[in-house]
């Protein structure tokens, strides 16, 4: 994530020639289409008119207003109110981060350093929610769920994050694994540590960051999922990109577009934490 | 028996071997050094007596107690890697003090034995330094530190010095020399340097082929090696072919014979080969042959100002002579010389 940032910077040095004049046009027109739409978003947030048309006619804070309402009292026709979406995202998101990373810890430990037949077939299985189409995930998950004899409501989306944010939290924590070498470890176990002791006094510790970006990710993965969860949420249980797409798909409410501000604010929040934590090239998405 | 035995230990991985045959016995409170070259299973043989490799066969007892299939981690060594091994995300103390904290030593007893540690590397001050902050000679003995941390009944270095400069090597070398003294700990060294081995061991073990060459002090690896490899691993040696004569007296392909200490058990028309030490050689201007004495021609010299190395050829084999500048009886390319062999000099290799 620190990359464009850098390069940005990088390129402030101004390359020589024209390659460099070059290098520089394309870099910015593509920065441009990427964060275009955020943009265009936070700027009909404050639209001051009460149709969609871009750029507004005039600006002011109407929407961020009734987005406070919906908030503090939610109006009788909506089916559940932000509040609660907001704290199933935040729940869903909290223990698909706890388990994502239970599972991948001990999984990047074995992959680095345990030869194991099928390790080339495990590692594929592992990058396979990466390809997979969302759509058809969702529906399979969905058909897997109805068919158990008892019923899961927020549990079902935790599984379904964690199996998408898996293959980005093992990645990472095989990423730190990678540049721990034998030796750290075997040393512990000299010292008197049983192997396990070794893992958890040295091999985590020093696998620190690249746990906590992959928490990190894992976390802001599963607040912003929308698809496969489009699949599994019922009328209780509602995820904030949920919540906010069925306010819009009766009529398009602008308020909509503050809430997106709000959360746009939380993810950058998030992956600057994640910086701020990680350090450069820590991370791999 | 007290001390380390070694019994019939192999170690294969599939169908290669890593080292086989081998039978040690090391004595306590002795510095032994491995010393082979690259490949030769040393480190091999190092890490199955820290438990760290299992054993393919054989047996390895410590006061007599088999520990071959204890973990390495209930076995009370010492080890010092190569890359040292240090924990990054610690402390100087927390290093030197976490074989303590698995012990169960209480936290002032702990803070006592560390700083009595660090009185013994001369590194009082760095108690809270991470070690990332030291120099490779502050982590090189906080490393050690750490591995007799908890008296150790073993202490193994594994190349612990090939990172270090040639001068920090040789300043480290007696140092860890002294402090093994003091402390009289049993200790292995694995090392691929000889001159490393020469200084600081009390016992060579000379390792090569995946087998034990010989066993002995330096001066008698040096001196007598027991075979062609060791001679040619240990210090520049002239190696070179002669057929026996009888009588104690030996062939040179050139033609020339040489009175030699040989066994009487070689038969005269044995193929054999010679070792000469560079420094034994005698080099002066031409004379009468007689006795050990031949006549050559300088092929080279190489005049390192310290020691002058000169090349001879003579009666059919290429003799390297090292002698100081005050011996130099100025040679160079193409000059005839005599070169002297002691008889005593000469070493009967079989094979």
């Amino acid at each position: 994530m620190s990359s464009p940032l850098k390069s940005l910077l990088r390129a402030a040095a101004p390359l020589p020639g024209e390659t460099g004049r070059f290098a520089m046009g394309l870099s910015g027109f593509i920065l441009l289409l990427a964060v275009l739409p955020i943009l265009s978003m936070i700027v009909m947030s404050f639209s001051g008119a009460s149709n969609l048309d871009f750029p507004p006619a005039s600006y002011s804070l109407q929407w961020y207003k009734a987005a406070w309402n919906t908030f503090v009292s939610p109006d009788a026709s909506d089916v559940l109110s932000l509040g609660q979406a907001l704290t199933t995202s935040l729940l869903v998101a909290t223990l698909s981060m706890l388990f994502a990373t239970l599972v991948a810890v001990p999984a990047a430990y074995a992959l680095v350093r345990c030869e194991f037949r099928g390790k080339a077939v495990a590692l594929q299985l592992m990058s396979l929610p990466l390809v997979f189409p969302m759509v058809v995930l969702g529906l399979a998950l969905l058909l897997i769920f109805d068919n158990l004899p008892f019923q899961l409501s927020t549990s079902r989306l935790v599984i379904a994050h964690v199996i998408l944010a898996l293959p980005f939290v093992v990645k990472n924590c095989t990423a730190a694994m990678l540049s721990i070498g034998n030796e750290v470890e075997e040393a512990a176990q000299m010292l008197g540590a049983s192997p396990l002791r070794a893992i958890v006094d040295v091999v985590v510790p020093l696998m620190r960051s690249g746990i906590l970006a992959g928490m990190l990710l894992a976390f802001i993965i599963s607040f912003n999922e929308f698809t496969v969860t489009y699949f599994l949420y019922n009328i209780d249980v509602m995820t904030v990109p949920i919540w906010m797409y069925s306010r819009t798909v009766s009529s398009l409410d602008p308020t909509v577009f503050s809430f997106a501000v709000l959360i746009v604010l939380i993810d950058f929040a998030l992956i600057w934490a994640l910086e701020k934590l990680v350090g450069d090239g820590g991370v791999s998405f | 028996m007290s001390g380390l035995v070694l019994e019939n230990v192999e170690k294969h991985y599939g169908s290669a071997c890593a080292v086989t045959d081998v039978n040690l016995h090391l004595p306590e409170g002795k510095l032994v050094c491995f010393l082979g070259p690259s490949g030769c299973g040393k480190t091999t043989l190092l890490r199955m007596i820290a438990g760290l490799e299992t054993l393919s066969a054989g047996e390895i007892r410590l006061d007599g107690q088999d520990i071959g299939h204890t973990p390495a981690h209930q076995r009370n060594f010492g080890m010092v890697f190569q890359s040292l091994a240090l924990f990054p995300h610690m402390t100087v103390g927390e290093n030197i003090a976490y074989p303590l904290k698995l012990r169960g030593v209480n936290k002032a007893d702990q803070q006592a034995r560390v700083s009595e540690l660090l009185q013994l590397i001369q590194l009082q001050e760095m108690l809270d330094r991470p070690v990332a902050k030291l120099s490779g000679g502050q982590r090189q003995r906080v490393a050690i530190a750490r591995a007799i941390a908890a008296r150790p009944k073993l202490l193994l270095l594994d190349e612990p010095l090939s990172a270090l400069d040639a001068k920090l090597r040789e300043s480290m070398q007696v140092e860890i020399r002294q402090l093994q003294q003091r402390l009289n700990i049993t200790t292995i060294l694995v090392t691929h340097d000889q001159r490393e081995a020469m200084t600081m061991a009390d016992i060579v073990v000379v390792l090569g082929e995946h087998r034990v060459q010989q066993v002995g002090t330096p001066i008698e690896i040096y001196r007598n090696p027991a075979n062609a490899f060791v001679a040619d691993f240990i210090g520049s040696g002239n190696i070179f072919p002669a057929i026996a004569l009888g009588h104690g007296r030996v062939g040179l392909p050139g033609g020339a014979a040489l009175q030699v200490p040989i066994c009487e058990s070689i038969h005269a028309g044995t193929s054999i080969k010679m070792l000469v030490r560079p420094e034994d050689l005698q080099l002066s201007l031409p004379q009468a042959t007689a006795g050990n004495r031949l006549q050559g021609t300088v092929t080279f010299v190489r005049d390192s100002g310290a020691t002058i190395e000169t090349t001879i050829a003579c009666s059919g084999v290429s003799l390297t002579a090292l002698s100081t500048p005050c011996q130099g009886i100025g040679l160079g390319i193409g000059s005839p010389v005599s070169v002297t062999i002691p008889a005593e000099a000469c070493r009967v290799l079989t094979a």
